[in-house]
């Protein structure tokens, strides 16, 4: 029994061309315990999908269609369907989320103590005392003095502190997910480095299922369980984690593999990924990646193929053309960017 | 540590001999980098460059007091000039034929003893009871005004920031943008003729002055409420006057507010919405509205002249016009001085009230020091 269901979801922006179809169609399952990766360039529509996962998006989002489920193990929820209340309790004590912007993430004029006791006091936890052995705890955790941590102003702090007190609050009420929005793009490749052992450590102590969102490959490929790509809006692939990257199956896929620069690889390896996404408000007729797809046949122009099961079990692909990807890049665990070199 | 070499014992006594002037040297420092320290050794600077602006700018108007006197017993007295200089220059006990720098320097030593001299006008009464008898009547028209057009301004400014768009919003920020537009005199005199003659819902005769004849000044609820009876017209006016700046103001710094990404975790980390709205949208809303409070309170100190004439209400300005006319110039200084005092008090508790308000602020300025 998945604790997330997603089912056909569907974001629209409104804006004065007209409404920018952001995510479309979207379903996946998030298992008990599990990391789900979702990777894809900016504008891809991971942030939106995120955000729009506790219906936190911003005034000119509007969720058309599609169903959120969520089973808090006594019941099955409809996040969609939620009055406010039910919204606010459900946000942070079922599903916490680590934003991207985690160096803006705190009020500047209180501390970072009133940050926990807010949260806490929200969700029923009037007790200081509580809180605050809790808050402790959890910063000891996330490896930070939490006696100094406490006292200090959010601009007290540096870059990776802050995204690790984030980190601790999030997982104040013992949420059953997280969702990581891209959390460590701002920070420096140490402080990267850290960030990711400690939430492989936290995952392993804690057992919370994660929704991480990266345009980081390497990054997902630590973390992840199972791997989403989204490209336009929509998922084009769907597969545990090796099958992605060692057995791409959808062209776009192999783009976002051999963009990425390796230490050992020839120099050559790396390509970026012709032409730009499509504009989101008018969509192009067939496969969105068509234009850009250097397997692209005439057929492609025709339809949207939807997600269809390639030759490796639990895997999914939105490309008619998967059997000549398949082709080309075999079935050998060996990156890539070295297949293609 | 046995063996102690006379090197040793030199090196000791000089580091003796310097740390306790070291140490005050640090001591010294220590204070002046606390920004209370700055403000008020910012705050005395001011104060003398006003008053010494004011002090000869007054001596730079046309007429002293002794011609607009001998002026006044000619035509009045019928007598003749020389008969009449000679009664007006025993009238007034400073001699004005000195040079100006001496009396300046004579004005500065007077200062520093806190002594701002005796009216020329009135024998024998001193500037500081005159300008003690009028300028709480002004600060507290004006504080009164400034602080209900704030708290109002503040209110409505958040409301209509959250129901941006909506016809509420429309109708308070015209409402704002067009009333902050007017000049606080016209406001003034278009109370008095729509409210007070055409109307006549106000008894604008009764309504001058600072208390009514006859009352005993305490704290009597009678007493407190005759005072804002009379204060009530100049506190509308500065109430009016101000509330469209702070509506828009508060408006665009909650808008600001609400875009910041703190809020938005805010939400997702499910707090109430009240919490949101004072702790963590009002609170950083307001921050650079007080030292704009500030400033306001300067402007209004200072146009509370023209107001105060208008309605005849006993404050500075009216004393002020007053003393002007009769080149009454300790009283002139006097007034002028208090004034500058008075916004500049203002004006550093609005700093201390801004570095509590933000740790950003009081923080770094003590940080900086260790």
């Amino acid at each position: 029994m998945p604790i997330l269901s997603v089912r056909g979801l569907s974001i629209e922006y409104r804006t004065r061309r007209g409404p920018i179809h952001a995510v479309r169609d979207v379903s996946f399952d998030l298992e008990q315990g599990e990391t789900l990766a979702i990777i894809g360039e900016s504008g891809s529509g991971k942030t939106t999908l995120a955000v729009g996962l506790v219906r936190l998006s911003p005034r000119s989002a509007r969720i058309t269609g599609g169903q959120i489920v969520y089973d808090s193990g006594r019941e099955r929820v409809a996040v969609l369907e939620l009055d406010s209340e039910e919204l606010r309790r459900f946000r942070w004590a079922e599903c916490a989320m680590v934003f991207q912007a985690a160096l803006s993430a705190f009020n500047p004029v209180i501390t970072i103590w009133e940050h926990f006791f807010d949260t806490g006091r929200a969700h029923g936890m009037h007790d200081r005392h509580r809180v605050h052995d809790r808050a402790r705890e959890l910063l000891h955790l996330v490896h930070l003095d939490p006696d100094r941590i406490l006292s200090a102003y959010a601009h007290e702090l540096s870059g990776g502190m802050r995204q690790r007190v984030l980190i601790a609050m999030a997982l104040l009420l013992d949420p059953r997910i997280v969702i990581l929005d891209e959390p460590t793009t701002a920070l420096d490749i140490l402080t990267q480095r850290a960030i990711i052992d400690l939430l492989r450590e936290l995952r392993r102590k804690l057992h919370f299922a994660t929704i991480f969102i990266s345009h980081d490959l390497s990054m997902a490929a630590e973390l992840a369980d199972r791997m989403l790509t989204m490209y336009a809006g929509r998922i084009v692939e769907r597969a545990g984690v090796d099958d992605l990257f060692y057995r791409p199956r959808h062209p776009y896929s192999i783009g976002l593999l051999r963009a990425v620069p390796r230490v050992s690889g020839a120099l050559g390896s790396v390509a970026s990924i012709p032409g730009s996404p499509p504009d989101l408000i008018r969509l192009p007729r067939g496969c969105t990646y068509y234009p850009r797809c250097p397997f692209h046949v005439d057929d492609c122009r025709e339809s949207d193929p939807p997600l269809l099961p390639v030759d490796t079990p639990g895997h999914e692909a939105a490309c008619i053309r998967w059997e000549a990807v398949a082709a080309r890049i075999g079935s050998a665990a060996k990156p890539v960017a070295e297949k293609l070199a | 540590m046995a063996t102690m070499t006379p090197a040793d014992a030199t090196l000791q006594v000089r580091t003796f001999r310097r740390s306790p002037l070291s140490r005050a040297r640090g001591h010294v420092g220590a204070l002046w980098r606390r920004p209370l320290t700055q403000a008020i050794a910012k705050a005395v600077l001011t104060i003398y460059v006003t008053s010494t602006i004011t002090f000869f700018l007054i001596r730079l108007m046309p007429g002293s007091p002794v011609e607009l006197k001998i002026d006044e017993l000619m035509q009045n007295g019928q007598m003749s000039y020389a008969d009449a200089a000679a009664a007006a220059s025993g009238l007034f006990d400073i001699d004005l034929n000195a040079p100006v720098g001496q009396q300046y320097l004579e004005y500065l030593a007077n200062l520093a003893r806190a002594d701002l001299g005796n009216s020329f006008l009135s024998q024998g009464t001193s500037v500081t009871s005159i300008v003690l008898a009028v300028l709480p009547w002004t600060l507290f028209a004006v504080g009164t005004g400034l602080l209900l057009s704030f708290v109002s301004g503040i209110g409505l400014g958040l409301v209509a920031a959250y129901r941006r768009n909506s016809p509420l919003d429309h109708v308070v920020s015209t409402a704002g943008s067009v009333i902050s537009s007017v000049p606080a005199y016209l406001i003034a005199l278009l109370i008095l003729l729509i409210f007070g003659i055409q109307l006549r819902w106000l008894p604008i005769t009764q309504m001058r002055g600072a208390f009514s004849p006859g009352m005993t000044p305490g704290f009597s609820p009678a007493f407190i409420g005759d005072l804002f009876f009379h204060a009530a017209l100049p506190i509308s006016v500065f109430f009016l006057t101000h509330i469209g700046l702070w509506i828009l103001s508060m408006r665009s710094a909650t808008l600001a507010a609400l875009e910041e990404d703190h809020v938005t975790v805010a939400r997702a980390r499910g707090l109430s919405d009240g919490r949101i709205t004072t702790a963590y949208v009002g609170r950083n809303a307001v921050l650079p509205l007080v030292s704009q409070f500030a400033i306001a309170a300067g402007a209004v100190v200072g146009g509370a002249v023209i107001i105060e004439q208008i309605f005849v209400y006993q404050g500075v300005g009216l004393r002020l016009v007053k003393a002007v006319d009769q080149r009454d110039y300790p009283v002139m200084q006097g007034i002028i001085l208090m004034t500058t005092v008075a916004v500049i008090v203002a004006n550093l508790v609005a700093d201390l009230l801004y570095s509590r308000l933000d740790p950003r602020i009081g923080r770094a300025g003590g940080a900086s020091g260790t």
